[in-house]
């Protein structure tokens, strides 16, 4: 079940050092790379169907093109940028920084093929503030590609400059949206911007910028190495290559592992995961990350894990990272708690979602402390329909899905909270 | 009293500096920075880190006050974040967090009165599999048990 | 110039200019699309979120203030889906806010409000005890309170100090529902058009406090006049009431929309200049300190115009019907006239936007009517005369060593709205009404003449009415330009439009 594209390297001692990675193939891709004209690596891309690894599963492909497109049509500058993602914040998300701790030259190697590919000669990976030892790993291995004449005025003696800054966020959960995230790298708040109304790139500082999921970027050199269809070999039509998937909660194998799209959950879960903590019987399955709908024990067992079948059966793939409840699980308060997350890290600029997340957090608090009101599922509701659509970013919209899950499925245990609420009033 | 970066600090600006399109870009490395040199981010280094990079100081008030990692007063020698969200929490967070404030005598949002240890909780900290964890002064200590955590803080008291 | 299109919304056929913001083209069609943070002047900003509409074609309803008009486009403004989606939005706007519009000045001319009476009207959701506590009652200088709980984040007040003063005293600080409007700590605002962001605000979260408590605005009437402060000329609305057993007392000065000179905004000076309206009034005729009726101190006034010489020395910042009136009558007795301008220069005063360092608010048409204004003209001109009869030139009524000089033993006759402490030095003292209380018109820097209306109903005679009695000229201002000025300019009076006209 195991695939290792982008984990190759993981179980080896010292992969994070240059020479242990280039011992194992890293950075072999460049050479033959860098002689061919830039668009090469853009189709390769393309024709790969490699997907977006941060949530969104958008084709990669089509992104880095709005770039190179917009590079093109800019008079002024024509400079362009990279920026690789590596804000991992989702709950229950975790896979990034294996990349970052075990094989950051292969993100290296990546982000110097998507460079030039599309032209940056700027690169910066944005990386969560809490993550100090995976940006201080980082950025020891970018100063070793440094000295090794890998990064700099003459990437590998080619006449091609590209220098990559690694740029420590502080902790906002919303700064892993790329809009938020571009604004935090101009030195902002971190606030999503009005998206545009035809397909645009970002723009860093007013020059077309490509943004990444760390995870997309470090499959780029087996992509360009092995070709297109060695990695559509992988995964299903619409999904092809792997996911570095992840599993947390009470699981017995927590961890993450790299597998190739369409694998059975329930399988994945028993197999791999080693099946519940303690010999219980499993309940739910938040699929991938906090911001995916929950699904049921039955839906567990028929759910496939690619982005198709998992928007299919109601709920989406999102970072792959599954946190798994046992039977024992409170719905309730597992609600409460990501409740609480949305409400911490709402950015606050627009209305639904800065009153929004803070009033359901009230009222799943209430229900939780048995002073709920006969109709707050349906104030619930209602709040989540105001959430859903209306907003700058997709940020409220996971919220409205995430109550929406949660109470389609698990309306019963709700309602017997409100029920011991409503007993509680009459005494 | 005014502030400004150590040596070290301002070749790391240095280095920084040509990176960016635009100097502005630099405010959160330069608030890390100033908080790594101070332990929290004074009213002079606000000042100065706004002359520096020509940005208006409220602006920049608004940019620190935004994310959760910069703090404006100074904090205890041991800032103990144990990570509250779904995964640890089904792990077990909530004995770990007891443990915590049975050893140290606090509860969470507290400072021990000598100023050695402060507790929070903090939002999913991206170990999960780690689960149940806690950050200690940025180092992450995964696969928590109450033995390990008490063990823990008995290493840090000394 | 823009391409126009035909557009539908709401079922009616609208032209609009390609492009174009679609909620401005809604606004300036009298469609009523609630909204927070766009602000003409400012744009868009697409966080309040109230503005959304229903296109064709769009599956999600739109905001109207990123949305560009395109050609055929069709809009619903008000159908059920929308209209449920005003008033979900809104109850979010006001799931956090006090209720204080019991002691809330922006009660009456506050966006909450009106929304709610509009499309609300639901009952809270939300127990009050739940509601988020801020600051409130905070003097962030400037004259300005800011109610942090009340504020619903439209970002106008930091986005004006940011993008249109450039002074940047303001900003959002915190994150989700903790974020609220800040100084820096310690910090006060200290432009000189702070006060600007009092309108701006749609709510009660920003208010003045010099208006604190003072008046409801519904009591208010208001008329449409021009800032006397300087040669800018900025449009305002003077607000006032007559409260019983009161005078008519103007409250504030409020800044009024004219796109060709001051926008939206005023400076503070001027928004604050309507104190000086109210305060230390000249009521009655005097002659030699006793109090006497108009008809005598008018007969007095002739005696002096034909026994003696005289100079008139008048304001550069009368109406230019009084100076043109003034004319007729230094014309009849052949008296010189002087618009003396020096002390009206402040060059500490002007900047790059809405403040002149011409503190005069009529020179253009001074010298438009050919009346000297140097130092150097008056100098001689006082050395020949006896009595020196001042149309409200505020030089003459200052307290100074300069003007001494220049009054020493000559005869003062005061033709003046406002006492002055050097008043007592008087032959005659003849009130007359200020700027507020009458209209006419201003030529400002630009060359932009000016309608400005009558606010207050006092008693007070006006210049041209007084001189009318001696003189028999025109009464009215109407008159004055069917007789005088619309030869002069070569327009009528009623071809003014609300905008001004660029001579």
């Amino acid at each position: 079940m195991i695939t290792r594209i982008v984990s190759k390297n993981f179980e080896i001692p010292n992969s994070h050092t240059l020479a242990v990675a280039k011992a194992n193939g890293v950075y072999e891709s460049i050479d033959k790379a860098f002689t061919q004209p830039s668009y090469v690596i853009e189709t390769e891309i393309e024709n790969s169907g490699l997907r977006g690894k941060g949530g969104g599963g958008a084709p990669a492909g089509a992104k880095w093109c709005l770039a190179t497109r917009a590079q093109e049509m800019d008079q002024t500058s024509a400079k362009s940028y990279l920026v690789v993602n590596a804000d991992e914040s989702e709950p229950g998300t975790f896979k990034d920084r294996q990349i970052m701790e075990f094989d950051p030259h292969l993100l290296i190697e990546g982000m110097m093929l998507t460079c030039y590919a599309i032209g940056a000669h700027d690169a910066y990976i944005y990386i969560r503030g809490e993550y100090k030892f995976f940006a201080d790993r980082l950025n020891k291995a970018i100063q070793e590609a440094y000295d090794d004449g890998l990064l700099g005025k003459k990437v590998k003696g080619f006449d091609y400059r590209l220098d990559i800054t690694v740029h420590r966020g502080a902790g906002a959960y919303i700064c892993g949206e790329k809009s938020a995230l571009i604004e935090s790298l101009e030195g902002n708040r971190g606030h999503p911007r009005l998206k545009p109304h035809k397909p645009s790139p970002e723009y860093y500082f007013g020059a077309p910028t490509l943004v990444n999921n760390i995870e997309t970027i470090a499959t780029v050199p087996y992509i360009v190495t092995n070709g297109a269809a060695a990695y559509r070999q992988y995964g299903t039509e619409k999904s092809p290559g792997t996911l570095l998937f992840g599993l947390s909660g009470h699981i017995n194998k927590p961890g993450i592992y790299e597998m190739a799209f369409g694998e059975s959950m329930q399988a994945f879960i028993d197999t791999i995961g080693g099946g519940v903590k303690n010999g219980k019987k499993l309940k739910a399955v938040i699929p991938g990350g906090a911001s995916t709908p929950i699904l049921n024990a039955q839906e567990v067992k028929e759910a496939r894990l690619d982005y198709e079948s998992m928007k299919e059966i109601g709920s989406a793939l999102g970072t792959g990272g599954m946190i798994i409840m046992d039977e024992d699980t409170c719905m309730v308060s597992a609600l409460k708690n990501l409740l609480s997350f949305y409400h911490h890290e709402s950015c606050g600029q627009c209305t639904p979602c800065r009153e929004g997340t803070a009033w359901v957090d009230g009222i799943i608090a209430n229900i939780l402390n048995k002073k709920a009101k006969a109709d707050d599922l349906e104030l619930l509701s209602d709040i989540s329909k105001t959430m859903n659509g209306k907003t700058i970013c997709v940020f409220a919209p996971a919220v409205a899905m995430v109550i929406d899950g949660f109470i389609l499925r698990f309306r019963d245990e709700f309602e017997a909270y409100i029920q011991k609420s409503l007993g509680e009033a009459d005494a | 009293m005014s502030f400004s970066f150590n040596s070290d600090n301002e070749k790391h600006f240095a280095d920084l500096l040509p990176r960016y399109p635009h100097p502005k870009a630099l405010v959160l490395p330069c608030l890390w920075m100033a908080q790594y040199q101070e332990g929290y981010i004074s009213a002079d280094a606000m000042d100065y880190i706004a002359k520096r990079l020509d940005i208006p100081q409220a602006h920049l008030y608004g940019v620190i006050t935004f994310y959760t990692m910069f703090t404006l007063e100074p904090v205890a020698t041991y800032h103990i974040q144990v990570c509250k969200t779904l995964s640890c929490e089904l792990c077990g967070k909530g004995e770990i967090i007891r443990s915590i404030e049975e050893t140290l005598g606090i509860s969470v949002n507290e400072s021990t009165p000598d100023n050695r240890f402060k507790l929070t909780e903090v939002e999913c900290l991206g170990a999960c599999g780690g689960a149940p964890m806690l950050s200690l002064n940025e180092e992450y200590h995964e696969n928590l048990t109450v033995e390990k955590t008490k063990a823990l803080l008995q290493r840090l008291a000394r | 110039m823009p391409n126009m299109v035909n557009i539908t919304v709401d079922d009616q056929k609208l032209k609009a200019p390609e492009g174009a913001i679609l909620l401005q083209v809604l606004i300036d069609n009298g469609i009523s699309v609630p909204h927070f943070c766009y602000h003409e002047a400012l744009g868009p900003d697409g966080n309040c979120r109230m503005c959304m509409v229903e296109i064709e074609g769009q599956k999600r309803p739109q905001i109207s203030c990123d949305t560009r008009v395109k050609k055929e486009m069709v809009v619903y403004t008000k159908n059920e889906s929308i209209n449920d989606l005003k008033r979900s939005i809104l109850e979010l706007e006001l799931l956090s806010h006090p209720v204080d519009c019991p002691i809330c000045d922006q009660a009456g001319e506050c966006s909450l409000q009106d929304y709610y009476m509009e499309f609300g009207l639901n009952e809270s959701r939300r127990p009050k005890e739940e509601k988020k506590l801020k600051d409130k009652k905070l003097d962030i200088g400037k004259n300005i309170i800011l109610d942090q709980e009340r504020c619903v984040l439209c970002a106008r007040c930091t986005r004006f100090t940011q993008e249109i003063t450039h002074t940047n005293e303001l900003a959002i600080i915190g994150r989700g529902n903790d974020a609220r409007v800040s100084t820096l700590p310690g910090q006060q605002m200290h432009t000189a058009y702070a006060m600007n962001i009092i309108d701006l605000c749609p709510v009660g979260a920003l208010t003045s406090k010099d208006f604190r408590f003072r008046q409801r605005v519904w009591f208010m009437h208001s008329a449409p006049s021009i800032c006397h402060g300087c040669a800018k000329g900025c449009n305002i609305h003077v607000d006032h009431n007559q409260e019983k057993y009161k005078s008519d007392t103007i409250f504030r000065f409020r800044p009024r929309i004219n796109k060709s000179i001051n926008g939206h905004f005023i400076c503070d000076e001027g928004r604050l200049s309507y104190k000086q309206e109210n305060e230390e009034r000249l009521d009655d005729f005097y002659h030699q300190n006793r109090r006497i009726s108009q008809e005598n101190a008018l007969s007095y006034l002739l005696r002096y115009l034909h026994d003696e010489n005289t100079l008139f020395v008048v304001s550069p910042s009368l109406c230019t019907e009084e100076l043109v009136i003034i004319q007729k009558l230094a014309e009849r007795f052949d008296i010189k006239m002087n618009a003396y301008h020096d002390p009206y220069t402040d060059p500490d005063f002007g900047d790059d936007w809405l403040r002149s360092q011409d503190r005069a608010s009529n020179l253009a048409a001074v010298k438009k009517l050919g009346i000297p204004t140097s130092k150097e003209e008056l100098l001689i001109e006082l050395g020949k005369t006896k009595v020196v009869v001042n149309f409200d030139h505020k030089a003459l009524c200052e307290n100074n060593a300069e003007t001494q000089n220049m009054l020493v033993n000559k005869t003062q006759i005061h033709f003046v709205s406002h006492l002055f402490p050097e008043c007592k030095n008087h032959e005659l003292l003849l009130p007359i009404a200020s700027y507020s209380e009458q209209k006419g018109t201003l030529i400002n820097e630009d060359g932009i003449l000016q309608k400005f209306e009558a606010g207050l109903c006092n008693e007070k005679k006006n210049l041209l009415e007084l001189l009318h009695i001696i003189n028999a000229t025109p009464e009215t201002v109407e008159q004055v330009w069917d007789e005088i000025l619309a030869e002069k300019f070569g327009l009528a009076y009623e071809t003014i439009s609300a905008e001004g006209k660029q001579l």
